[in-house]
């Protein structure tokens, strides 16, 4: 899935599918090097069914592999 | 006093419009005789009243030759059209249809020969006088380096003697008043220096690199909206902006990206290589009628894609026509033939409305 999303901008006419994100939503920046994406984000809610967390910034370090990613966030 | 000659430069505002009027002035300053917008909206005279003072209009001419060469940035150059004894249906298309015909007169056959050849057939044009602008206009295409090419911009032109099967002119001609608009430009750029991509991509932000899958770092910026590759070698790709200059500035910033993370950044040889454009004519389009009709530039194959793909000669352009109305321009290398395509095969579409 995720490389075909890739295919899409290797061909050079991507759909610019990161940059409608960042205008939509609150995605800062992004990174994808060593197959390691890195994501900011600004002005995040997390909502679990009890509790609502606000947060300015948000970091997100994800990792490929069978097992879920490593995240962490500051 | 001759009319100025507007230089191509994209205009600063974005309206479409302007932009057709820009073209369309262009074509109409070329007329030494009467300043640029009037053309449009004065009466059309009859030919016998109008009888344009030959050594006046090449002296005036040669002044825009010289006008032309200095500027740099025309690469077609519309004639000085005189007006004929068509009837005045339509003021524009009287206008249009003049200019059409002109061209059809100065279209030379084949890449050669950039003579005139004044055309009996089209008596009622008064080019006797017109044919020694027409000759001495016919040497000018400062920026043209495409010699198969000769012909300026005009909404409707077709060579009628031509070996190379040629899209077939229809002899009325109407401005469709629909200007299609750009959707996406391709552009290189040399940034002279080797790149370490992988501290680009670390540092960068917005920045994709999977050497695996692609060698070129994948960069985002968000104004202008832009996708660039750049690779190793300093080269760099830029596409997505929506006009020419968006697409210099959007090269620009990623320059200065590279620049600023340390990298001796230059800005070499920008070129723009590719245009694409897309309008709607705003009727259905029989399809299987025009790949019968135009099959030397036609390749329709509705079950492997909806859209009948029309290969226009001149200028060099891929158009995707699709059944509801919807037609893409690409293969641009400049605003003009994207302009020139569509008002070349209006006509012909009009020509295949469904019912």
């Amino acid at each position: 899935m995720a490389y075909q999303l890739y295919r899409n901008t290797t061909s050079g006419n991507s759909l610019q599918e990161s940059l409608e994100e960042l205008i939509r939503g609150s995605l800062n920046i992004y990174r994808f090097c060593d197959n390691v994406w890195t994501f900011v984000l600004n002005d995040v809610e997390f909502r679990e069914v009890t509790e609502l967390i606000k947060v300015d910034k948000v970091k997100i370090v994800a990792c490929d592999g069978k097992n879920s990613g490593s995240n962490t966030t500051e | 006093a001759p009319p100025t000659l507007l230089t191509l430069g994209p205009p600063p505002m974005e309206e479409e419009q302007a932009y057709l009027e820009l073209y369309l002035d262009q074509c109409a300053a070329q007329d030494d005789l009467a300043p640029p917008r009037s053309l449009l909206l004065s009466p059309v005279v009859p030919d016998d009243g109008y009888i344009p003072n030959t050594s006046n209009s090449e002296t005036v001419f040669n002044s825009h030759l010289e006008e032309v060469k200095a500027s740099g940035h025309f690469s077609s150059v519309d004639l000085s059209f005189l007006p004929d004894e068509l009837t005045q249906e339509n003021k524009d298309q009287s206008v249009i249809r003049s200019k059409q015909d002109i061209e059809e007169n100065c279209e030379t056959p084949g890449q050669q020969s950039r003579m005139l050849l004044p055309r009996e057939q089209d008596v009622g044009l008064g080019l006797i006088s017109g044919s020694t602008l027409l000759n001495s206009h016919s040497q000018v295409y400062p920026g043209d380096a495409d010699p198969v090419q000769p012909s300026p911009e005009k909404p409707n032109c077709t060579p009628l003697m031509s070996i190379t099967p040629m899209t077939p002119v229809t002899p009325v001609s109407e401005c469709s008043g629909i200007v299609p608009q750009l959707q996406n430009i391709v552009s290189t750029v040399n940034l002279a220096c080797k790149l370490d991509l992988k501290k680009i991509a670390l540092h960068a932000k917005n920045a994709e690199y999977n050497p695996k899958r692609f060698a070129a770092v994948i960069m985002r910026i968000r104004e202008p909206r832009t996708t660039a590759l750049i690779f190793s070698s300093g080269k760099m790709v830029c596409t997505g902006a929506k006009s020419e200059e968006q697409s210099r500035l959007a090269a620009r910033k990623y320059a200065r990206v590279v620049q600023k993370l340390g990298f001796p950044a230059r800005f070499l040889d920008f070129k723009i290589q590719n245009m694409v454009g897309s309008c709607d004519v705003r009727f259905p389009i029989r399809l299987e009628g025009l790949v019968l009709t135009h099959q030397q530039f036609s390749s329709y194959e509705p079950e492997l894609f909806p859209g009948l793909i029309y290969r226009m000669v001149k200028p060099r352009i891929v158009l995707l026509i699709f059944v509801s109305g919807k037609v893409v321009l690409t293969g641009a290398k400049e605003r003009s033939e994207i302009y020139e395509a569509f008002e070349n095969i209006y006509p012909i579409l009009k020509g295949f409305k469904k019912a």
